[in-house]
């Protein structure tokens, strides 16, 4: 493999080094990519020598990395690690009480409304088919219980879409407090 | 003071342009290292320098425009693609009409027009 060559391997070491010591992010997949854009270039014919000199002094390349890597916006030190404790310290305090009541509630609603919901709608199809076992009595009349079941029915519905548009809600504020840490995929 | 030499003032205009063709290039396909820069290489004026442009990928890549995945290569290890994430598709097209504003104001300007 092309790779292989001394004069290659001499310059991708130097570089890790160098970038060791600029010490940005996705130290691997740099070296990686810089490796693979010699043995590209050799590839298409263009020899060693022009390839590396282009490339120009490991130093200097490692520095290159340095200051783009150092003017991102991301890649500085937005999130120190203090900041981000901090921060989900007061995302718990700010929002686990609402969302433990507001998602208890719309779930306990969505669940059990749509399941009692779904069995008086049952029952009262049942009745008006004069298939109800003895044991359920229906005071209220087999259509009644059918618009009662689909009344539940959608009031369940309605409540666990709540809840989910809720997590949903939920997801995208914790991403935004806390976005995914830079260099990783 | 030294006068400004032309070649450093290209390449400071490049530098700012350089962004806008990368993600303009990622566009409609994924592309990988060398092929990005051998097509900046063949647009002439904005031949940037490897050691600009791979420093420059990675810059994109940590502000969250660009994002990286592996894909097998006919011979070799796997190679880093690049393509462009729903923030680089936006910033590509803020970025667009910046430059199309920039450039109509700057053909006025050297026509003459004095609005």
């Amino acid at each position: 493999m092309t790779t292989d060559h001394p004069l290659v391997h001499r310059y991708v070491s130097a570089f890790e080094e160098a970038l060791t010591a600029a010490a940005p992010v996705d130290r691997a997949d740099i070296v990686a990519e810089i490796r693979q854009h010699i043995a590209d270039a050799q590839a298409a014919g263009r020899p060693l020598d022009d390839v590396l000199h282009a490339l120009g002094p490991v130093d200097a390349l490692a520095r290159a990395y340095a200051l783009e890597l150092a003017i991102s916006p991301r890649s500085a030190p937005r999130a120190p690690r203090g900041g981000r404790w901090l921060r989900i310290l007061g995302l718990v305090a700010l929002v686990s009480l609402p969302s433990f009541i507001v998602l208890t509630v719309l779930g306990t609603i969505g669940v059990s409304f749509t399941l009692s919901g779904l069995a008086v709608l049952i029952a009262g199809l049942a009745d008006a088919s004069g298939t109800l076992p003895a044991w359920i009595r229906n005071d209220i009349g087999p259509a009644a219980a059918i618009a009662t079941g689909v009344g539940l029915m959608v009031a369940g519905l309605l409540s666990g879409w709540g809840a989910l548009a809720y997590a949903r809600v939920l997801t995208r504020l914790v991403r935004r407090v806390l976005p995914p840490r830079p260099g990783r995929p | 003071m030294a006068p400004l030499d032309i070649n450093d003032w290209t390449s400071q205009l490049r530098r700012g342009v350089l962004e806008l063709c990368i993600l303009q290039i990622l566009r409609d396909e994924t592309s990988y290292g060398y092929e990005i820069v051998t097509t900046l290489k063949r647009l002439g004026p904005l031949a940037a320098g490897e050691n600009t442009v791979y420093p420059l990928l990675r810059r994109l890549k940590a502000d969250g425009v660009l994002e990286t995945f592996l894909r097998e290569s006919p011979a070799g290890p796997p190679r880093q693609y690049y393509r462009l994430t729903a923030d680089g598709r936006r910033r590509l097209s803020a970025l667009g009409k910046e430059w199309t504003a920039m450039t109509d104001a700057v053909a006025r300007c050297i026509k003459g027009e004095r609005p």
